[in-house]
């Protein structure tokens, strides 16, 4: 969308073509809205090149991981891409609470290594977090906020590295109090949500909103800020936890704490 | 003296490359699809055999970079060195109130320009990338911007002015700009010529109707009202934009189907007009076809289109309180004769008598193509912004020159 050439890596070749059909219903759905032309659209799709490999990296000026929220998986792939990729090539995660130092710590230029928090949808949320680990350089941080701000267009916010960072840990804290509050039976989903949509100019409330994100990255996310702060605020409610028990993590399954449709348009 | 005019878009840029002798063109010739694996190029110089080629061209710099190749081609080039292009003039939509005249680039002037990107978000970025792609290929090549909404800058406050809180153009500068200023300029002049009348005693209503579309009141030579306003949105309909709707229509929409401003923007700018109408197409060619094929809808884009147009017309004179000509120009004002036909049936009772015949000949010339007694002057003037440009950009380069002369002289 801003003219940059993309390469996309996947585990295997259904994920990566299944990422690339998930890349054009996004621009459909924007084109629904009338934010895109098919024109527009042909040419972001002509931009994005399926790769086979992460050796591929190699020619980017900066590669983004967006995994799965799981150390384990992140440090393999970091320790790959540190391994192909030239030291001048930033490495950026796109985690939410996991660390970046400690990513960092499986390559041999942890320099280069930073944080970008995306925020979802990330087409439509023009913030990022920029996180910087305990070694990343100024340059990488300059270069990376470049990206962002010139490049993007989006806003960049300097984070250090925390559990969480702002967003997560604040958004994710909302969400489960306002799960506590339903629990405790002091009002309805549909009239929490109400509340703090129109009482305080949220575009969704609690509940829409941790549909929209998936409960389980939710809960995901609870359970790792409780393991880092093994403070009590931080575990996460019976409510989404019973939920995502049961396989109704939101808009992805249809149903959360309210229904959707195939588009994730509420019913 | 020669020199490179660049009309840098999104996805393509078009260029001419003058003799300033003669005002002769060179050569012509554009790069479309840029950012694609099948840009296409065609270049058309004046005395030999033209060429068109299919290419991967992914930014503006690879295609200024192409348009030098093929000017310097052994086959189809034109100049034996870059150092014979003296200057390079570019065309950029938004001056805003800063530039009320052509200027030559520096890095002021630039970022006068992208502060103006708000204001023409599809138009002054493009621009911005041609004179970037041109300092990266050539550099320290002198070059000269001249913008859209310098001509409309002798409007007089009633006009330029919306009867909004002042405070907004105080803060702001929320105010009518127009565009098409350079075209607007010139085939006034050039109808004046051909009427033989002094400009300076002529009211006229120019219409430069093409994929982009505004008309301007032009009394003595000065632009005193245009259509377009802040941004080019505004006033006619056009091909994908919807020109003058209900302002309420904007938040009622952005309420009802839950759309960002980036959303809404585009609905208006790329969504709407012409295409919106017809359901299939922005472009008048397009519609005409599908209209005498017996389609509805396109029936009813095109009499939206040229009502629309007609009550501007019908608002110029009033504003001017007379008429004495009626200019058509760009893409649809000199290929459509059933636009003009259109546009003009309604005007009688201004003295508009448009004579059929001329009105059907196909031509590439200034002509009239009114009747003999036709109280106003109908006419169609094949628009040279390009031409404009160059001049601008020469005079700028040699008035520097002839500066820089002055100071050496002195310091001898």
């Amino acid at each position: 969308m801003k003219g940059l050439d993309v390469l996309l890596a996947d585990r295997t070749e259904q994920q990566l073509s299944h990422g690339l059909r998930q890349i054009e219903q996004s621009l459909d759905k924007q084109i629904e809205k009338w934010a895109l032309t098919k024109a527009e659209k042909k040419l972001i799709l002509g931009r994005i090149r399926p790769v086979g490999s992460l050796d591929d990296m190699a020619e980017c000026g900066m590669v983004i991981e967006t995994v799965s929220e799981d150390l384990n998986i992140k440090k393999q792939v970091f320790a790959e891409l540190d391994r192909v990729c030239g030291p001048h090539i930033i490495l950026a995660s796109n985690t939410s609470t996991l660390s970046q130092t400690e990513l960092a710590g499986v390559t041999a230029h942890p320099e280069r290594v930073i944080g970008l928090h995306f925020i979802y949808p990330a087409f439509k949320v023009d913030v990022v977090e920029l996180i910087r680990g305990l070694k990343t350089s100024d340059e990488t941080f300059e270069a990376a906020r470049r990206f962002v701000e010139d490049t993007l267009n989006k806003q960049g916010i300097q984070v250090y590295e925390s559990p969480g960072f702002v967003t997560s840990r604040l958004i994710c804290l909302f969400i489960n109090e306002a799960a506590n509050l339903l629990q405790e039976g002091v009002a309805t989903a549909e009239d929490i949500d109400k509340a703090m949509r129109i009482g305080y100019s949220f575009k969704h409330g609690p509940f829409e909103m941790a549909d929209r994100f998936g409960l389980d990255s939710v809960v995901a996310a609870l359970e790792q800020m409780f393991r880092e702060y093994g403070e009590l605020k931080y575990r996460p409610s019976v409510v989404l936890k019973k939920m995502v028990r049961a396989g109704q993590l939101g808009v992805k399954t249809g149903e959360g704490f309210f229904k959707y449709d195939e588009d994730g348009d509420r019913i | 003296m020669k020199i490179l005019v660049i009309n840098a878009g999104s996805s393509s840029i078009k260029y001419q490359l003058y003799n300033m002798k003669d005002e002769s063109v060179l050569a012509s010739g554009r790069v479309e699809r840029i950012g694609t694996e099948s840009a296409i190029v065609t270049h058309e110089p004046a005395d030999r055999p033209g060429v068109r080629e299919v290419s991967e061209i992914l930014d503006h710099v690879t295609a200024v970079r192409r348009v030098l190749d093929l000017l310097l081609h052994r086959e189809h080039g034109v100049v034996n060195s870059i150092a014979e292009i003296e200057a390079v003039g570019h065309r950029v939509v938004h001056g805003g109130e800063t530039f009320k005249e052509s200027v030559l680039v520096d890095d002021e002037v630039k970022r006068g320009i992208r502060d103006l990107f708000d204001l023409a978000p599809l138009h002054n970025p493009a621009a911005m990338m041609g004179i970037n792609a041109v300092e990266q290929n050539m550099p320290n090549m002198p070059q000269a911007v001249v913008f859209d909404t310098a001509f409309h800058q002798t409007m007089p406050r009633h006009a330029y002015l919306y009867p909004i809180p002042m405070a907004l153009y105080r803060r702001h500068k929320i105010r009518r700009y127009g565009f098409h200023g350079t075209s607007h300029f010139y085939v006034s002049e050039r109808a004046a010529g051909l009427i033989g009348r002094p400009i300076a005693e002529l009211k006229m209503v120019t219409c430069h109707i093409g994929n982009g579309a505004s008309c301007a009141a032009i009394e003595g030579g000065r632009s005193v009202d245009t259509s377009m306003g802040l941004t080019p949105l505004e006033g006619l309909m056009m091909g994908t934009r919807s020109g003058d709707i209900d302002p309420a229509i904007v938040p009622f929409v952005m309420s009802k189907e839950e759309l960002t401003l980036g959303e809404v923007n585009s609905m208006l700018n790329k969504h709407s007009g012409m295409l919106a109408i017809s359901g299939f197409s922005g472009d008048m060619r397009e519609i005409v076809e599908a209209m005498e094929d017996g389609d509805k809808n396109a029936r009813l884009a095109f009499d939206m289109f040229c009502y629309r147009l007609r009550k501007y017309v019908g608002a110029y004179a009033a504003a001017m309180n007379g008429l004495d000509a009626l200019v058509f120009t760009a893409g649809i004002g000199e290929n459509s004769p059933d636009v003009r036909k259109a546009v003009c049936d309604g005007l009688t009772f201004l003295g508009v008598e448009l004579d059929e015949a001329a009105n059907r000949q196909r031509s590439k010339e200034a002509r009239v193509i009114s009747t003999p007694q036709s109280r106003v002057k109908v006419l169609v003037v094949p628009t040279k912004e390009e031409l404009i440009i160059a001049r601008d950009t020469y005079r700028l380069v040699s008035e520097r020159k002839a500066a820089g002369d002055a100071l050496v002289g002195n310091g001898q």
